[in-house]
């Protein structure tokens, strides 16, 4: 598959205003998107994943770098780019003064579809994303999932060849999300090539072929949901809570098979219970070897699980606790 | 171009669906200023009957600054900075300057519109009233009504562009209300000679230009402003907030 989407040592920096430092938003972002991917942008808040985003569908204008989309230089060319790219974007900006069908008939027009092409692709639309009911209802009076849904629709009348989706499912009920998942799938199997902005990940492990994590502007790491999760050294997790006379860490951590091993923060309560997460592969007789040297120090287990480690355990690995304003 | 059209298709058909409320927050003004002014006053004897006549063009250019203004200033200033509705012209097949001049030929015809109806509208209500010397001149309105549409729509993108919609208040207050007490609505500016050479201060004003205009258009007898120096402000000002108001929009929309 060729590359629909290349972003080449993208750079944005918001100039200062009088008392506000300049931002380096960017900091040399690159990646492709293959024709008919699945692609997610990961990352905290302020992370710059809504800047790239913006870069590639020209409302935001790149510092260096550049994207190509389907070998268009977005910055040069413009108005060919744009009839490729859809977006669905963070705010619900959709047009208050028309009604749900007038949104998709005038989205098609803008993109200069013929009047009957315009009032097909709208009701067979409208269908799709299950609005034929609201068709004459103004787009301000529906919930938070159908104007998700309508903006939705109204990207791909013009049938785009990637659509774009800065965090799409904020602020929707689980009901809603669900839906929406749904939705995004049926359109990756129908070929579309789709690129997400989130936090949520779940979404991003669900969803997405490729996630690329990015903070402070770089990109942490970009691969499969799959790789990343066995990225984190070793296949598993083993939490254990366990109340030792004297510390049996460092004799856990020598044992083959655990790569690493963390101690866990506990919230204050039980304090004695010291609470260890250890990076391990589960192969023949681990959790024997581990549970004989934890005997052996005469501790006393008080909680074991083993896991497998999810995005956010990536995730939180790569960006860090601290928190984000 | 099609983007173009089909944009000015959109903003024209939802104009057309508030018609009422927009022709009410645009005639609301000279109709009460004329009934106060045109009606009341002359038949108290407290202004002179040459002011019916100078008035009515100056309320034309007021009624078209503040139709280019209202229509522009609000909606965009709110559109910049919360609902974002231009993000989706600016991803159209069209380039930022022309989702700018777009707005402001729909500006235009809104302000154009708006005087073409209010210029009917003070006549029958003066209908009766004696000493009303309008005498339009058909060939020169329809050149005057659009340059001083664009001048009022270009106007409205500049401010709209710049400020933010908690201020548009006191904008009104204190930039649109002087703008209209030394407009040269309520006089002819050639009588300003009275004041010397401070009547030239009163060129920085572009509503000047607008209410001269009009006179020239709709009351060529009552004296007014050399059509030279007339067709250059009204060009200059339309040049100066063309240039300004793309600027700024291209500044509030692509970072």
């Amino acid at each position: 598959m060729r590359a629909l989407v290349q972003v080449q040592d993208l750079v944005k920096v918001y100039p200062g205003k009088r008392k506000e430092p300049a931002v380096e938003a960017v900091r040399g972002i690159s990646f492709e998107v293959a024709s008919g991917e699945f692609f997610g942008l990961l990352g905290p808040n302020g992370a710059g994943k809504s800047t790239t985003l913006g870069c590639i569908t020209t409302l935001v204008r790149p510092t260096a770098g550049r994207v190509l989309v389907d070998g268009l230089d977005v910055v040069r060319r413009p108005g060919e780019a744009k009839r490729r790219i859809a977006v669905v974007p963070q705010t619900r900006n959709l047009d208050r003064d028309l009604s749900v069908r007038e949104v998709l008939t005038f989205h098609g027009a803008y993109f200069g579809l013929p009047r009957a092409e315009r009032a097909a692709r709208a009701d067979r639309l409208l269908a799709q994303m299950q609005l034929t009911d609201k068709a004459s209802a103004k787009p301000l009076t529906l919930s938070g999932g159908l104007q998700q849904r309508l903006l939705i629709a109204r990207a791909l009348m013009h049938d785009p060849k990637v659509l774009l989706l800065d965090e799409p499912t904020i602020g929707l009920d689980p009901q809603a999300r669900r839906l929406l998942w749904v939705t995004l799938q049926a359109l990756h199997r129908q070929g579309l090539t789709l690129i997400v902005t989130t936090h949520y990940m779940e979404e991003a492990d669900r969803l997405c072929e490729r996630v690329a994590i990015i903070d402070h502007g770089r990109i942490l790491t970009l691969d499969t949901p799959q790789a990343l999760k066995q990225g984190l050294g070793g296949g598993q997790i083993l939490d254990l809570w366990l109340r030792a006379p004297q510390p049996i860490a460092p004799r856990l951590q020598a044992l083959p098979g655990v790569s690493r091993l963390e101690k866990v923060e506990s919230n204050g309560e039980g304090e004695e219970v010291e609470r260890l997460r250890l990076f391990v592969d589960p192969a023949d007789g681990l959790l024997d070897r581990v549970l004989r040297v934890v005997r052996e120090g005469g501790a006393d287990v008080r909680h074991v699980s083993l896991t497998a480690p999810s995005l956010e355990d990536v995730y939180i690995h790569l960006t860090g606790k601290e928190l984000r304003e | 171009m099609t983007a173009f059209l089909a944009l000015l298709r959109r903003d024209l058909l939802v104009a057309s669906r508030n018609a009422l409320p927009l022709l009410m927050a645009t005639l609301t003004q000279p109709i009460l200023v004329v009934l106060v002014f045109g009606n009341i006053l002359p038949r108290l004897n407290l202004v002179a009957d040459e002011f019916r006549t100078v008035m009515v063009p100056g309320l034309m250019s007021i009624t078209m600054l503040m139709a280019g203004v209202q229509g522009m200033l609000v909606p965009l200033a709110v559109d910049l900075s919360g609902s974002r509705e231009v993000d989706e012209r600016l991803l159209a097949p069209l380039s930022v300057l022309g989702v700018a001049m777009q707005k402001v030929v729909a500006g235009t015809i809104h302000a154009a519109v708006a005087g073409l109806i209010a210029l009917p509208a003070m006549m029958l209500l003066m209908h009766q009233v004696t000493g009303v010397e309008v005498h339009p001149r058909w060939w020169v309105l329809p050149p005057m009504v659009v340059l001083s549409g664009l001048l009022s729509a270009g106007f409205g993108l500049t401010l709209g562009s710049n400020v933010q919609p908690r201020y548009s208040g006191l904008l009104f207050a204190v930039v649109l209300g002087p703008m209209m007490l030394f407009g040269c609505a309520y006089y002819p500016w050639v009588s300003l000679d009275v004041l010397g050479p401070v009547r030239y201060l009163f060129l920085l004003n572009p509503l000047v230009f607008m209410s001269e205009a009009m006179r020239l258009a709709v009351t060529p007898d009552v004296p007014h402003m050399p059509p030279g120096l007339l067709l250059g402000g009204l060009l200059l000002f339309v040049g100066l907030f063309g240039v300004l108001g793309a600027r700024s929009f291209e500044r509030r929309t692509i970072l």
